[in-house]
């Protein structure tokens, strides 16, 4: 699923090991939600949106679902 | 400043420890045990030969509390690691057992598990590369 993590995070001016850091999961988790190769669980989406003080919607593309 | 590690880092860096301490006590423990145990009867040498099943019981729950600790990403790549080598090891077991028709010796029960934790091993960084970007 396409979203705005990289972006956001780059505003921020967090590295990816800072934002695992931040949501209590592994860089490579964040990566993977960066890159668009795995969707988060609505807990974690919502752990993001708080992070970015951003709604859900505003971070993530629901239209662009990848596989 | 010192960098505090992240709870899924921690759980899998708590994981190795336990499991390098789990395989040494097994290694450590085998042979003795074994010797010992070809020299008693009754339910001495029964429970002599269950020895070594401590240190592997050890690495059974630190594995159930890695994949509870870890993040929702490795957790799920675990789990399909997990199901891909269950498929294999039961491939295998069923493979071996139709060799065993064509005259094949019969090996003991206790290979399914070196194969299903072998196949678990080699399954994971295969599943992690579809989530690389």
């Amino acid at each position: 699923m396409k979203n705005r993590i990289r972006v956001l995070r780059a505003e921020h001016d967090w590295s990816q090991a800072q934002v695992a850091d931040l949501l209590g999961i592994a860089r490579q988790t964040v990566n993977a939600l960066e890159t668009g190769k795995y969707a988060p669980s609505l807990p974690l989406a919502f752990k993001i949106s708080r992070l970015f003080s951003k709604p859900v919607e505003e971070i993530f593309d629901p239209d662009s679902v990848e596989e | 400043m010192t960098r505090q590690m992240n709870p899924t880092d921690r759980a899998k860096r708590q994981y190795m420890v336990r499991f390098v301490i789990a395989m040494i006590a097994y290694i450590a423990i085998i042979i003795p045990v074994s010797t010992a145990a070809a020299h008693t009867s009754g339910a001495l040498r029964i429970a002599l030969a269950m020895t070594p099943l401590i240190p592997i019981a050890v690495l059974f729950i630190s594995a159930v509390v890695m994949i509870r600790s870890v993040d929702e990403l490795e957790r799920q790549i675990h789990i399909e690691a997990l199901a891909i080598s269950a498929g294999l090891t039961a491939l295998l077991a069923l493979t071996y057992g139709l060799l065993e028709v064509a005259g094949f010796p019969h090996p003991s029960a206790w290979i399914t598990y070196c194969v299903l934790m072998f196949t678990w091993g080699i399954t994971v960084p295969f599943v992690s590369r579809r989530y690389k970007g």
